[in-house]
């Protein structure tokens, strides 16, 4: 009995990883053809991505608008994240404050509704952010991403910051105003400073669900913008090439590398 | 500044920006899907019930025309993510309860394998299930050689396929309430129970699984609500076999032009989604009541 769970929870690991495995495996094989029949190791297609000349059928010469398509969708990626992070991270941590420290009338309902955002189906919001954009004129651009982005990020944020409040000891602000600091103050020098793991828990959430977005990016980035996941979305319905592994491995590499850091931030803050 | 200036000022720019912004794009879908498609896209604003018509069976015949197929394929949906729900569940629970008895650092370790899919690309973590399920992918190179098979089987493209990618997705989403519900189970209850003379069966339906309720009530909401909805999976793994309501959602906005019939698909989405969140919620109120 024991041994048949141990048995059966390898196995849900193994699920979980095999396929990050065959990807990294196979960006590591040289067949330009068939990228799934090993044909010996080459390291091509990481070189291809970094702006090296690659040997390839003619037949995909067309193809290679890679690199520099590429490392644009890597920026405007970085682009919308940087912007949402902060703006998600502002709102949603006052929100958090607000909520967790004030009285106010519809205090409940508007904790309900925030958790909302969260739970909406991204198609659905993807399509009334686009409507909503073109019914009032604007453009589709960076900004209607980032705004994208915010409605449903400040919840996440909002969530996490929260969660850290509830566990906090308010006599530290009510010392700090009966000492005489106004509310600004005590804000910044007793609250944020105790808040910090739980903003920076939620900015970093906030970063790598922005960057990995693709559902409502991929209705309101309009022509000229195009985002990393929507980007490698459009090269598999195009017909998957090599080099996609290659992008595909450090994505999971550079997701390794953030997860390690937030679960190390997170093992700071509560020294156990 | 005095306190309730201060509270104003904190409030304000969150609520005014959701507002407009995720309650503003909600809005205009209800709005959309009640007017008239105009001719070559767009709208004309005028009302209209007949794109509720088209997949309920009210359409005119001339204008609009009733297609069962759409009911079909919002009814896929909804199997198929009940389907998930309960593949996820199966899968997680003797997991969740493995590791709830592991050692502290293996625990904490175990629930950080878990957790770091969430933090790796959506579309590439199903770029994975492409290569492996294609004719000429791993599975097939791999059951062709062991000689379990003599013809390559047909995976991709199929609604196994669609299931298979959803429960993929989805299943680090049920893995995290349940194990959380049963790290919370009252070991000493079990025990109770097996001294008292309850056999492995009874103890377990009738003293863990209604502890545990609440955990696998949790996770079925956060797996269920975005598997109906989901578009990406199906248009990667599914092909036109595995179209899922939202496939057809985004047809009607990015192909057919067909905005007021996409608004009325998506107001169907929400509109389940939303009586699963108030079902959940009662569940929830009800329970903490008893």
């Amino acid at each position: 009995m024991r041994s048949l769970l141990t048995l059966w929870s390898l196995a849900f690991f193994a699920f979980i990883y095999a396929p990050l495995a065959v990807i990294v495996a196979y960006s590591f094989n040289a067949n330009p053809v068939n990228m799934m029949i090993w044909d010996g190791f080459t390291l091509d297609w990481y070189r291809g991505l970094f702006g090296a000349a690659v040997e390839r059928p003619a037949s995909d010469a067309l193809y290679i608008e890679n690199t520099d398509q590429l490392l644009a969708a890597l920026r405007t990626s970085l682009t919308v994240a940087f912007f949402t992070t902060t703006i998600a991270t502002v709102l949603g941590t006052s929100l958090a404050i607000a909520l967790g420290r004030g009285r106010f009338v519809g205090q409940k309902a508007l904790g309900g509704f925030l958790l909302l955002p969260m739970m909406m189906p991204d198609i659905v919001l993807g399509i009334g952010l686009l409507i909503f954009f073109l019914t009032l004129g604007m453009q589709l651009s960076l900004l209607t991403i980032i705004i994208g982005h915010c409605t449903f990020l400040i919840s996440y944020v909002f969530v996490i910051v929260q969660a850290r409040l509830a566990g906090l000891d308010p006599a530290l602000e009510e010392a700090s105003a009966d000492l005489g600091a106004s509310p600004f103050v005590t804000l910044r020098k007793v609250l944020i400073p105790q808040l910090a793991p739980g903003i920076l828990g939620g900015a970093l959430l906030a970063f790598v669900i922005s960057m990995d977005d693709l559902v409502i990016t991929y209705f309101i980035a309009g022509t000229d913008n195009t985002t990393l996941p929507v980007f490698i979305f459009g090269m598999i319905r195009r017909g998957v090439k090599p080099e996609i592994n290659a992008i595909a491995t450090l994505i999971i590499l550079s997701s390794v590398v953030i997860a390690g850091l937030g679960l190390w931030l997170r093992a700071r803050k509560t020294p156990a | 500044m005095r306190q309730s200036t201060f509270l104003a000022a904190l409030l304000a720019p969150a609520t005014l920006f959701l507002g407009v912004f995720f309650l503003g794009p909600l809005l205009i879908i209800a709005v959309f899907s009640l007017l008239t498609p105009g001719l070559y896209g767009g709208v004309e604003w005028s009302f209209y019930h007949q794109n509720y018509g088209r997949i309920f069976g009210w359409a005119d015949g001339i204008m609009e025309i009733y297609e069962p197929v759409y009911l079909q394929i919002l009814l896929r949906s909804l199997g198929f993510a009940a389907l998930t729900v309960g593949l996820c569940l199966v899968i997680c629970y003797p997991v969740a309860f493995w590791v709830a008895r592991l050692p502290p650092r293996a625990r904490l370790f175990c629930l950080f394998l878990v957790t770091l899919p969430f933090f790796s690309s959506l579309i590439v973590r199903l770029y994975a299930w492409l290569l492996i399920l294609k004719p000429s992918g791993l599975l097939n190179q791999t059951l062709l050689a062991t000689g379990l098979i003599q013809t390559p089987l047909e995976i991709l493209y199929t609604q196994s396929a669609v299931v298979l990618g959803l429960v993929y997705v989805m299943v680090p989403f049920m893995f995290l309430p349940l194990y959380s519900a049963i790290d919370n189970l009252d070991r000493s209850m079990v025990e109770a129970s097996m001294d008292l003379g309850a056999n492995r069966v009874q103890t377990f339906t009738k003293v863990v699984l209604p502890q545990t309720l609440p955990g696998i009530i949790g996770g079925a909401v956060i797996v269920f609500i975005p598997s109906v909805g989901n578009f990406i999976v199906p248009d990667v793994l599914g092909g036109a076999k595995g179209l899922m309501v939202g496939n057809l959602v985004e047809q009607q906005f990015l192909s057919a032009r067909n905005w007021p019939f996409g608004a009325a698909l998506a107001m169907i989405v929400m509109g389940v989604v939303l009586a699963t969140l108030l079902y959940a919620s009662a569940r929830a109120r009800s329970a903490a009541h008893a």
